[in-house]
């Protein structure tokens, strides 16, 4: 296949595509983006104390992200709402500290493996029991085991209860690739570290959506019946995705476990990280592929950071989420495409700019129209 | 002890004076403190605590405490001319990247937490970015003498007294007031996360030596649970000597609750919890009946008496015009923690002639002596608080419409806890 800009032609309309792996390529927008986006993550560590931004943070953020990304899997194709992702993110994590803290193993590399290894056979032993159920009985069923794992940890010696457990082995933090580092050398040896493996799973998950295997599952979301019927194996396929989901998690958590250096039940297992771990798939735009990373790292940078801000900081953490619901019903990155489109409309007939502006005035004034009827009617009756 | 003593002990100095409740008793005089090279800009403090849920009861009140302190400092001409600034944010599961923010924002010192798994994920970060924290509270035993030992803690300290020396004045309470032989059978209903499992083996490893009794019931109800009544029934039926409880917060006041309703007072001989009177602020008068002796930690307000003691009694009456409460444990957490940090960094200045670096005030901490209105306090080689325990009967004031402790027994640090190096455990079983 040429490597060079691919033009298609689709629905008469010309399509550039820059072609990256066979079959697959990215438009030029697209392209530009990704571009940015990679120059972004490599200076990160650089470039954020320059805007007064902790990149560490930004670093939890994208491993969170990361974690959705996985969940968005299951999400996005076969349309099955998780609220029990916490424990892959949270399995992963405590299999790095029990190898750290009860096996003394100090290679930070092996230790992720390991959580890799633990998360992932969670993955599959849950996944075994949850493939053949949908809906609202699929998200309680996880919530549940998620739940069942949290109150184990948090009330056995052997995971320290609720104290949690040090990822350092005789008071020194692991190795990575067997080489001792300094407290920043470490942080950035990790990144990068886990910025090049995060690429490689993006890029296959790309691969994977977009294969016979992610349109079965596709179609599996559509309409299970039908999917049967044509000879998809559901629960198996279903089965997989979940353990391929509950990898990312796994993962993702183990870094969180070698970046922290301690877990604790509730930052990593409690059934509200796993709402915010479905919660970043959606801010992000769960219909792309890293809508919920973008999704992570704001929603755990806001978590974070407001409380610093702001004395209500729940409060502006939720107003800046329902100003997205409202206003970015497809997620930041989701909306991108609309924003594109409405910005171009726009340069092409700046008339159309009044336009907005008055049919935005006329909102508003029907709101307060709407508000004050209803005030009106509360205080002195229909009347 | 009277103010001429406290001011001999605490070398007279105005901060420490101040701190200690006595500045009416200062004289102007030539201090070499006003020649040290100090940089003018204020010292910039962080506290996280709880601020919000349920263990904002012991949270809001360590805020109270840190600010009240700061406040003092303030008003007394700041630390070597050096005016205090103190921010405080919201605890939750964040403590360690709380402490990162702190530091990146560049604050001289930091305080907090209240939680002790956030205490044990912090300590390693602290040593790391060597700017020193005092904790208020994350009581936990084993933190300093066994996860991190002086040798491997350098800028970790903690203020409130840690688990052994209440879970053991606890045990030592029961058997001065039964008598050794009395007590032959124990019960425990301890919140079930790492604190409640902590004070139970410690309590239970100290009346088992002490009596030689038996344990009849352990429970562990979820911190914050909304139903006690199972465990209630099993101690009702078991009807044990003594009754042990760190439940804390609205899980005490349940417990009253739910115990006054079952009868549980007419089943148990005395209920110990070193931390009932935390909750005193939200008991009602009815829930104080009953063989009850609740622990206050390293403080409280009325010991020594009032009456006889002006420093309480004058913290007392600015806590309730400020904030409209008393002071439970808890506000001294806070206060205390302030008290440690900034008295040891004034005799620092006075040594050196200038502002110490972390270093050297970390140097100056340990084995740091000092006042406040609770008392002397001391922060030992191994980075932890040592002060005074306190238990009393728990009643009811009509004048200060809450919860108050009478027969107020003091326990000094050495009684309830292990000479340096030694564990806790270990040491009461050397007994």
């Amino acid at each position: 296949m040429s490597r060079f800009p691919l033009v298609e032609d689709r629905d008469g309309q010309t399509v550039v595509r820059i072609p990256l792996t066979r079959g697959l390529g990215l438009t030029p927008l697209q392209t530009v983006f990704a571009f940015l986006g990679l120059v972004g993550l490599f200076a990160l560590p650089f470039l954020a104390g320059l805007v007064g931004l902790s990149w560490e943070r930004l670093f939890r953020g994208i491993l969170f992200g990361l974690a959705a990304v996985g969940l968005n899997l299951l999400l996005r194709h076969t349309e099955l709402v998780s609220f029990g992702h916490a424990a892959f993110f949270g399995g992963g994590a405590y299999g790095v500290a029990v190898l750290a803290a009860h096996y003394n193993v100090s290679e930070g590399l092996l230790l992720l493996l390991g959580a890799v290894i633990v998360g992932t056979t969670l993955a599959v032993v849950i996944g075994y029991f949850v493939a053949g159920y949908v809906d609202i009985y699929f998200a309680l069923l996880t919530l549940a085991f998620n739940q069942v794992l949290f109150a184990t940890v948090f009330r056995s010696g052997f995971f320290n209860y609720n104290d949690g457990l040090q990822v350092r082995i005789g008071g020194d933090r692991p190795t990575l690739f067997f080489l001792e580092w300094t407290t920043l050398g470490y942080d950035l040896v990790l990144y990068y570290t886990t910025i090049v493996l995060m690429l490689v799973m993006l890029l296959a998950m790309w691969k994977l959506i977009n294969s016979p295997f992610g349109r079965a599952l596709d179609a599996i979301g559509q309409d299970r019946t039908r999917a049967r019927f044509i000879g998809i194996p559901v629960e198996k396929y279903v089965w997989l995705s979940f353990t391929i989901s509950g990898l990312y998690g796994a993962f993702a958590g183990g870094v969180y476990a070698l970046l922290r250096l301690h877990v604790q039940p509730e930052p990593t297992l409690y059934v509200f990280v796993s709402g915010e771990i479905l919660f970043m798939a959606i801010l992000g735009g769960f219909t792309t592929l890293v809508g919920p990373l973008i999704g992570g790292i704001i929603l755990v940078y806001l978590l974070e950071a407001a409380r610093f801000w702001v004395e209500y900081y729940h409060a502006l953490t939720g107003l800046v989420l329902l100003a997205i619901v409202f206003f970015m019903p497809k997620g930041i990155v989701g909306s991108l495409p609309d924003f594109n489109a409405w910005v171009a409309g726009r340069v092409r007939e700046p008339g159309r700019l009044q336009e907005d502006v008055r049919s935005a005035t006329a909102a508003v004034r029907e709101g307060v129209d709407r508000a004050t009827t209803t005030v009106r009617i509360i205080v002195f009756g229909v009347k | 002890m009277d103010r001429r003593t406290v001011m001999k002990a605490v070398g007279g100095t105005a901060l420490a004076v101040a701190l200690a409740g006595c500045s009416d008793l200062l004289q102007e005089e030539d201090d070499p403190i006003e020649d040290a090279e100090v940089p003018d800009e204020p010292i910039e403090a962080g506290l996280q605590t709880f601020l919000e849920g349920a263990p904002a009861v012991l949270g809001v009140q360590a805020q109270y405490g840190a600010e009240t302190a700061v406040r003092r400092i303030n008003d007394n001409g700041g630390i070597a001319d050096r005016q205090v600034e103190l921010e405080v944010v919201e605890e939750g599961e964040e403590a360690l990247e709380n402490y990162q923010q702190f530091v990146d924002d560049g604050m001289d010192v930091t305080f907090g937490p209240i939680s002790s798994g956030n205490h044990e994920a912090m300590v390693p970060e602290i040593n790391d970015q060597g700017v020193i924290n005092v904790a208020t509270d994350g009581t936990v035993t084993t933190l300093y003498e066994e996860d991190h030992p002086p040798e491997d803690n350098q800028y970790s300290f903690r203020f409130q007294n840690h688990d052994v020396m209440e879970a053991l004045a606890a045990a030592i309470e029961a058997v001065e007031l039964l008598g050794e032989d009395e007590i032959d059978t124990y019960a425990g209903i301890n919140p079930g996360y790492a604190f409640g499992f902590d004070e139970q083996e410690i309590f239970a490893a100290g009346i088992e030596q002490l009596t030689g009794a038996e344990l009849v019931y352990e429970g562990f109800p979820d911190l914050g649970t909304d139903d006690m009544s199972t465990h209630i029934e099993e101690v009702n039926s078991e009807e044990p000597d003594v009754l042990f409880s760190s439940c804390w917060g609205g899980d005490a006041t349940l417990l009253l609750e739910q115990g006054h309703g079952a009868g549980m007072f007419d089943n148990v001989e005395l209920l110990v919890g070193p931390v009932l009177y935390g909750s005193a602020n939200d008991l009602s008068e009815d829930l104080t009946d009953g063989p009850i002796r609740a622990g206050s930690r390293n403080f409280y307000w009325d010991q020594p008496d009032t009456e006889r003691w002006s420093p309480g009694d004058e913290l007392v009456a600015e806590v309730q015009d400020e904030y409209g409460v008393l002071p439970t444990a808890h506000f001294m957490s806070g206060y205390g923690a302030v008290t440690a940090w900034a008295t040891a960094a004034e005799k620092a200045v006075r040594l050196l002639g200038r502002w110490p670096d972390q270093e050297e005030l970390a140097e100056v901490l340990t084995n740091h002596g000092f006042f406040t209105p609770a008392g002397y306090h001391t922060i030992g080689p191994d980075h932890q608080g040592y002060s005074n325990a306190h238990f009393g009967e728990l009643a009811w004031s009509g004048e200060y419409d809450a919860a108050v402790i009478e027969d107020v027994n003091v326990y000094a640090a050495k009684n309830v806890s292990p000479p340096q190096g030694q564990t806790s455990l270990d040491w009461i079983e050397s007994w």
